[in-house]
């Protein structure tokens, strides 16, 4: 009797974790975009001083993206709205510095538009949302340093491949 | 031959005697043996569970009511069912929905229990098949997204309801039943279960079961307990 009533605290207290979203479980994924060399098509170029915005409507100077820093690197994660609004852009720049308060660098903005598929999870995390993407477009302008794009896998379910490659 | 029926007669007069005696001695002990003919009530039991009422009125996410009855076949084996009906809100940090439905849970208790003298007291175990048929509602939910402070988060508030849900399945039971007053029991029990089959809402899961409780991420297993309060209607009584 007393280890059948053992057996029954341990059940309840084991699955109290049930009801608390863990930080591994794979969340809504962002856009992973790989940076390749224009002239090689096939050779990752890192890109200096890359840095990006989120680009919202009448909001000209951009919205900070959540960990975002300015680095040189070849690779970029984006968050991708979920709201319904099906569209996200972005500013990136290249050679990005801030000196007394002034913005410098090569800024373009890319233009994302999707359809979206709430997917469960589980009862502690809910649903997370999977897009699948319909274009993908550079902006153009007369310094544009991002010169073409490719879309590599159209449904964005995880952020362990590429979704996106642009050539600079 | 005068010796012989003197002999005939001696012994039929003892054993005309042993006879008397015998007849005696019964008359003389039937009332004896008959204290200690220990009879048992049999019967059919109803009771509800408080538990549920109790919560009911003090949890503003839940209502729930069960009507439970057994019906003594010997000694120790009683025939035992459930029948009742539940709503549960679980709540989540992304996910809020309720399910709700009615359940029937049939099977055995078996008592341990050796009882002095007329007691009828329940140490039990018990055995059930349950089946629960509901709904759930799935009645709002925030995208999980650990990226979401860019944008903000996502919150979803269009209710959507899964109907024709149905599951089934096994439960052992532990328990105390104790007479507190002639026929009035009151009893308590721990139940485990184990889910057989039940239908999956699309892109969604059972959250919660009804008769069956909450489900588990790590199986099929579930958990329950019952605080019971029931009457016995004697129908007739037996020994043991």
């Amino acid at each position: 009797m007393k280890q059948f009533l053992c057996l029954f605290l341990i059940v309840i207290f084991s699955c109290e974790k049930d009801d608390i979203c863990a930080d591994t479980v794979q969340t809504t994924p962002r856009l992973v975009i790989e940076f390749y060399d224009l002239t090689a098509p096939d050779n990752v170029l890192a890109v200096a001083g890359l840095f990006a915005r989120g680009l919202d409507s009448g909001n000209a100077e951009g919205v900070p993206i959540n960990n975002e820093v300015v680095f040189t690197r070849s690779k970029i994660s984006l968050p991708l709205k979920t709201d319904g609004s099906n569209e996200t852009e972005f500013i990136l720049f290249k050679n990005y510095d801030v000196v007394d308060g002034v913005e410098s660098g090569n800024r373009d903005t890319i233009k994302i538009t999707y359809n979206t598929e709430n997917v469960y999870v589980s009862r502690a995390c809910g649903y997370k949302t999977n897009f699948e993407i319909l274009t993908f477009s550079i902006t153009e302008d007369s310094d544009q340093w991002m010169r073409n794009s490719d879309i590599i896998i159209y449904n964005i379910t995880n952020e362990n491949e590429i979704h996106v490659k642009i050539f600079h | 031959m005068k010796m012989k029926s003197m002999l005939k007669y001696f012994i039929s007069l003892v054993g005309c005697m042993i006879m008397c005696m015998n007849l005696h001695a019964q008359q003389d002990s039937i009332p004896t043996i008959d204290s200690f003919v220990i009879k048992k009530k049999y019967g059919i039991r109803f009771g509800v569970d408080l538990s549920k009422i109790t919560r009911t009125l003090l949890e503003s996410d839940y209502s729930g009511f069960e009507l439970n009855g057994d019906y003594r076949i010997s000694n120790k084996l009683y025939i035992a069912g459930e029948v009742g009906t539940e709503e549960r809100t679980s709540i989540t940090d992304y996910l809020n929905s309720t399910a709700e439905g009615n359940y029937l849970k049939i099977g055995s208790d078996y008592n341990m229990h050796n009882n002095w003298g007329d007691m009828d007291n329940l140490v039990y175990f018990g055995f059930r098949f349950g089946i629960s048929n509901f709904k759930q509602t799935l009645n709002n939910y925030t995208i999980y997204d650990t990226n979401s402070q860019t944008w903000g988060p996502t919150e979803i508030a269009d209710p959507k309801t899964f109907t024709g849900l149905n599951t089934g399945w096994v439960e052992l039971m532990f328990g105390f039943k104790a007479e507190v007053l002639t026929n009035l029991f009151v009893g308590v029990n721990l139940q485990m279960k184990r889910r057989l089959y039940e239908t999956q809402p699309d892109n969604f899961e059972n959250i919660y079961i009804p008769g069956f409780g909450r489900t588990f991420d790590s199986g099929k297993f579930g958990i329950g307990f019952g605080y019971n309060v029931s009457y016995l209607v004697p129908l007739y009584k037996k020994v043991k």
